[in-house]
């Protein structure tokens, strides 16, 4: 495999990753709690994109923008029925508590689905090929939908009044409240957007690879860390996080320890070592351990919070 | 006698889940440590006493208090980089550590020994069960269910008088978010922390142990993140920052858990199927417990003052 090669399956990575990042992490800075039911929630959508694609027959594209819709008015719903109750309790009960719905979630799919691997009505495609890399036109997909998702999210932030909102709900938010913006409104939009952009990024993944109840999990924990690597409640941070761990999960399977530790080549002994690919999942861990040791707040830790 | 044997069986369950649940109940409900990898423990503790008695062929004794040490040692070491933290990153750490635990017993067969078919993803049988030769097959689980028993008053003994102590009441000033007041009283809160940790991760491991050892044969499969939460809602159920209710608790889901066994028999559902409907009512019951009985059945005592 190119250098090449390795960068751009990271940028792949990244931009499923960011897409579920942006997410989690928003929903923390407006409602102060680390949503354990985020992952669960993207994959509900992937299974929702998989009803209408595969069950009602509909092209992908249009099979995930309905799941987006319909995921983003369901974790409405969820917040409706049970976080909205909790909005006084303390972050660690609505922690708690959306584990339990994120278990409830999966496990409805699984009864509904049964728990193996589905894949998409799409049909096999060729990869590009040029000299450094190969890629397919769905990967190239996946880093376009990423890098405009993130663009509109920018926009949205900066440039409309609900993103002004956002801001001021997220820095303060009774005096947000006081000046008369209404925060009630303001969760549901973030609500919406967060999941819309999770379910985005759960078809994308089930696309790559295959749709099955425990995508949600399996992603928990390399989402968390991106979200947490950027500083955790911080957009651009969960961008920055989520192409940091791509290119930290892509090269850590990459790079030949063996030669690192003998400075490569300058000492005296040699022999190769990878890291097993069964420990990929592993690399986000760790990575995730050295940064809550060197820099809990994360590369752009916000200025609260600890 | 088929029905006396579910029954035992049953309150073997109630009795290594009673310690999960008293020893998350240390952390999460007297702490306010939000440990998602309480399953961590509970593996590591299975998988060193069977390198121990199966391996290295060392009494079960041995097994147990080297798996309580080494699953201590690691909830000490893996409170490390969140021990200032807030819950969130708590919650994140354990769940992955964890994970970490079940992969490296997933990929590293030469830990149990090796061989053909043997280790990582097969798991590993044939672990001796303690003083077996002195009894039938049929009274077996009647002794075991005595070894369980003890170990199981021995935590509640051990954890009610550590939570009723003044430790105890440091660790209630954490919870309640007053670090401050511990500091002030010249507590160092990160100890305190690291310390409930490694209590409770021991305690994890003397559950993994006795599991090991009374069903004969351990895999990763048996340690997935789900088993956590099992624990979550015995321990929300029962009442948290309540050793009783804790043990309430682990009664209550192991009742609800295996009596939904039996539901195949009445309703055609397949087993697959009534598996995942019995973790959606884990799921949403720990939803309404959150929701509308917070404390849980039995409530924590408050001291008056």
């Amino acid at each position: 495999m190119t250098l090449i090669q390795v960068i751009v399956n990271s940028i792949i990575r990244a931009s499923e990753l960011a897409l579920l990042a942006l997410g989690l992490t928003i929903v923390y800075d407006i409602l102060k709690f680390a949503n354990f039911a985020h992952t669960e929630l993207a994959m509900v959508g992937a299974y929702i994109a998989f009803i209408f694609n595969v069950g009602l027959g509909l092209p992908i594209a249009v099979a995930a923008i309905i799941a987006a819709i319909a995921t983003g008015l369901f974790s409405i719903l969820i917040d409706r029925a049970v976080f909205k109750k909790m909005r006084e309790s303390t972050g660690i009960i609505v922690m708690v508590t959306s584990m339990g719905v994120g278990i409830a979630l999966r496990n409805t799919v699984r009864a509904i689905w049964g728990p193996d691997a589905q894949n998409y009505a799409v049909p096999l495609q060729k990869p590009i090929v040029t000299a450094w890399f190969r890629i397919t036109p769905l990967q190239v997909w996946i880093i376009v939908i990423g890098v405009l998702a993130m663009v509109a999210f920018y926009l949205l932030l900066h440039y409309t009044t609900l993103g002004k909102a956002m801001r001021a709900t997220s820095d303060d938010p009774a005096l947000a409240q006081a000046s008369g913006i209404a925060t009630e409104k303001i969760i549901t939009y973030v609500w919406f957007i967060a999941i819309s952009f999770a379910s985005l990024g759960g078809v994308l993944i089930g696309m790559e690879t295959y749709i099955q109840p425990v995508m949600g999990f399996a992603i928990i924990i390399p989402v968390f860390c991106a979200a947490i690597m950027g500083g955790i409640g911080n957009p651009y941070g969960a961008m920055l996080g989520a192409l940091a761990l791509g290119l930290a999960e892509n090269f850590g399977l990459y790079i030949n320890f063996g030669k690192v530790l003998n400075l490569g080549g300058l000492l005296p002994f040699s022999k190769d070592f990878y890291i097993p690919t069964g420990y990929k999942p592993a690399i986000s861990f760790i990575i995730l351990i050295v940064v809550l040791l060197v820099r809990p707040r994360g590369i752009l830790g916000k200025k609260k919070e600890g | 006698m088929a029905f006396v044997n579910f029954l035992v069986y049953l309150a073997i369950m109630m009795g290594i889940y009673g310690i999960l649940s008293l020893s998350l109940n240390l952390q999460y409900g007297f702490t306010g440590l939000a440990n998602f990898g309480q399953v961590g423990f509970f593996c590591l503790g299975a998988y060193i006493t069977t390198i121990i008695t199966l391996t290295f062929g060392l009494p079960f004794i041995l097994g147990l208090i080297i798996s309580m040490v080494v699953a201590g040692l690691f909830g000490y070491v893996i409170a490390i980089p969140t021990a200032d933290l807030k819950e969130d990153y708590w919650a994140i750490v354990t769940l992955a550590s964890a994970e970490i635990v079940r992969m490296f017993f997933l990929n590293e067969d030469w830990v149990v020994g090796g061989g053909v078919y043997r280790g990582g993803a097969f798991g590993v049988g044939g672990i001796p069960q303690p003083l077996k030769s002195y009894f039938s097959a049929q009274s077996y689980p009647f002794f075991y269910f005595i070894i369980v028993l003890i170990c199981l008053i021995a935590t509640y003994l051990i954890i009610n008088k550590l939570t009723r102590s003044p430790y105890g009441i440091v660790l209630k000033s954490i919870r309640e978010g007053e670090d401050r007041l511990a500091q002030a009283m010249g507590k160092d809160v990160k100890r305190f922390r690291l310390k409930t940790m490694a209590v409770g991760g021991m305690f994890g491991g003397l559950a993994g142990c006795l599991w090991a050892h009374y069903y004969g044969f351990i895999s990763p499969r048996q340690f997935l993140p789900l088993e956590t939460f099992i624990v979550w809602a015995m321990v929300i159920v029962g009442g948290k920052g309540n050793n009783k209710g804790a043990i309430l608790g682990a009664v209550i889901i192991i009742i609800f858990y295996h009596s939904t066994r039996y539901l195949k028999d009445y309703i055609p559902v397949e087993e697959v199927t009534l598996a995942s409907l019995r973790m959606v009512a884990i799921g949403i019951l720990i939803v309404l417990v959150m929701l509308f009985m917070k404390e849980g059945i039995i409530k924590e005592k408050k001291p008056v003052y």
